[in-house]
């Protein structure tokens, strides 16, 4: 569990990193070259909007199916080990 | 904690009492009447903006007035004093110590913030919380404007005293046998926030008192008239209330700390990493004040500083996120009220997180500048987050407050009308951004998508204002009315709780 937490934590990290460097690096100060900044803008938005909305859809979904399966009424619930201790 | 509508007081005793439970409880009843009044401006501002036109305000000014006072309320009376209250009643429990470590001190600093919440209303300024130089110092009316920095100031001055208490409350007055990796998750938050405080509000303090002297003709710091410069103050706020932005959530998350592994029968999945990342969040906050000023002419290199700076929150606030589900994980949840709260507040903070990477990044920073994309990313941070996080909480605690159980039913109500409506308000508000409307306008062009999507804000605002109804009345009648609470585990759901009416001290 440990390690897919940190998996899972790297990943992120890397998904938000890597778009900003390359924002970060995209500028360049090179004569002679014409940029449509509203085209790069938007389609920096739309990746960045690509990048949060698939890592919102993994987070949020698996809330979701923790809400489900993980609930007390669920036929598979059991108790926890701490149930009945002073934890 | 109290129980006083079980063992009834004299109003007065509560009201010069030292005790922390009592100052608590003063913090609670407060900063709700503040949330019901700031709500009520929110309303407001929704109906007006339901149609292009003038609806029910009569004109701008009148409608700067009211937005202004509404973000000043909801941040300064309603948040903070709320996380004052839970840190009141629950921090010198959680540290084994019998009330905080300067009581007067503590009820001093809950003595400032009537005034200073009159002067605000009172006086009704129109220059946005942020106090926009230079129109504050130039044509900002008359009293109204010094009343509201008058009240700030006093509003600082009781958030510093606040933590310093709670800093040497739990450094210095916890249990000699608790080490500070013992300290609960919640107590860590307030510590963080405390520290963050100490830190941040001298700046603004500063800050406002250079504003006055501005309006007052006597200096020109931020007059350009007088070789002033307005974006001085714009460093010089952000410096505190970037970092505030986490004084506001920390505490949130503490609660969630609280309540989330309560509800899943489990402690929580990694005590370090919630510390950890309570203490990053604190540090980072000060790295990343200037990303609301991309638009203000910054060097590309001060301007990439500052969003890898305010990149650097995210892991931290992942941490947080991951931390939730971990704990979740291979639980046996039940999902009484404050846990749907809480996990209503994990999923609206992912998301609220999402749309500020997006802000933070400096090129799409200037097409969402000053739009209502800002205003819904901020809100879905306060509403989503903060507020959850804290209902949650009030739900958590009622018991031990009033002795007596809220209706479970309208809290649920309570809740699923709340998220439905915080997703139709500020979800819209990112998209209304994106369609180019500019955010504090009173009036705006009958374009179809616009009307379209504020009639969809002003729906969801409705649906919010229909759910805090419910909850008023649910805190009223149960609090006097409600089945009498099982103290020992109000919840059924077992683990040590904190009981504060346990150690209440009878010599303060």
């Amino acid at each position: 569990m440990k390690g897919l937490f940190g998996l899972s934590l790297t990943l992120v990290a890397l998904m938000i990193t890597i778009p900003a460097a390359g924002m970060v690096f995209a500028e360049t100060d090179e004569p002679g070259e014409y940029l449509d900044r509203r085209v790069l803008i938007w389609n920096l938005f739309f990746r960045m909007m690509t990048v949060a909305f698939t890592v919102g859809a993994v987070v949020s979904g698996t809330i979701i199916w923790q809400i489900w399966r993980f609930r007390e009424s669920h036929p598979k619930a059991k108790p926890t080990p701490y149930e009945g201790t002073d934890w | 904690m109290v129980l006083e509508l079980q063992k009834p007081r004299p109003i007065w005793q509560i009201m010069f009492s030292t005790h922390h439970t009592d100052v608590g409880l003063l913090y609670l009843i407060m900063s709700l009447g503040f949330l019901f009044l700031g709500g009520a401006l929110a309303l407001a501002i929704r109906a007006e903006l339901f149609l292009p036109g003038a609806q029910i305000i009569g004109d701008a000014m009148t409608f700067n007035r009211i937005f202004t006072v509404h973000g000043t309320t909801l941040i300064f009376l309603f948040i903070i004093p709320f996380a004052s209250a839970v840190g009141n009643y629950f921090v010198p429990i959680m540290v084994r110590y019998k009330d905080m470590a300067y009581p007067k001190l503590n009820a001093i600093a809950f003595w400032m913030i009537p005034p200073a919440g009159a002067l605000i209303w009172l006086g009704f300024a129109d220059f946005t919380w942020y106090a926009t130089p230079p129109y504050s110092i130039i044509s900002a009316p008359g009293p109204a404007a010094d009343m509201w920095i008058f009240g700030l100031k006093i509003l600082g001055i009781s958030s510093v005293l606040g933590a310093i208490n709670f800093v040497v409350t739990i450094l210095k007055c916890k249990h000699p046998d608790m080490s500070i990796g013992q300290v609960p998750l919640l107590a860590w938050s307030f510590l963080s926030s405390s520290l963050i405080i100490l830190v941040a509000i001298p700046t603004f303090a500063a800050a406002l008192l250079m504003l006055l002297t501005d309006r007052l003709g006597v200096s020109g710091f931020f007059n350009p008239a007088m070789g002033g410069d307005p974006i001085a103050y714009a460093h010089l706020f952000w410096f505190t209330f970037h970092p505030e932005v986490y004084v506001l959530v920390i505490p949130a998350i503490g609660m969630m700390y609280e309540i989330i592994p309560r509800f899943s029968r489990r402690p929580i999945y990694s005590y370090g990493s919630g510390v950890f990342a309570f203490v990053l969040l604190a540090i980072v906050g000060f790295s990343s004040w200037a990303h609301h000023m991309y638009a203000t002419g910054m060097s590309f290199t001060e301007k990439t500083v500052f969003m890898v700076g305010t990149l650097a929150a995210v892991p931290a606030s992942a941490m947080h996120v991951f931390n939730f589900i971990a704990t979740m994980w291979n639980g046996r949840i039940r999902f009484s009220t404050p846990m749907m709260w809480a996990v209503g507040g994990i999923a609206l903070f992912f998301s609220a997180g999402a749309g500020g990477v997006v802000n933070s990044a400096m090129p799409l920073d200037f097409t969402t500048h000053d739009t209502y994309w800002v205003v819904g990313h901020f809100h879905l941070f306060v509403m989503g987050t903060i507020a959850f996080g804290s209902i949650g909480y009030l739900y958590y605690m009622f018991p031990y407050v009033t002795g007596r159980m809220y209706n479970e039913a309208m809290g649920k109500i309570h809740f699923i009308l709340s998220f439905v409506g915080t997703v139709l308000v500020f979800f819209t508000q990112h998209v209304l951004g994106l369609y180019g409307m500019p955010r504090r306008i009173f009036d705006y062009p009958p374009i179809p998508e616009w009307i379209a999507m504020n009639q969809i804000a002003s729906i969801g605002a409705m649906i919010i204002g229909v759910s805090m109804a419910i909850f008023l009345a649910n805190m009223i009648y149960s609090s006097g009315r409600g089945e009498p609470a099982n103290t020992d585990d109000p919840f059924g759901v077992g683990g040590k709780y904190y009981y504060p009416f346990e150690a209440k001290n009878p010599s303060h």
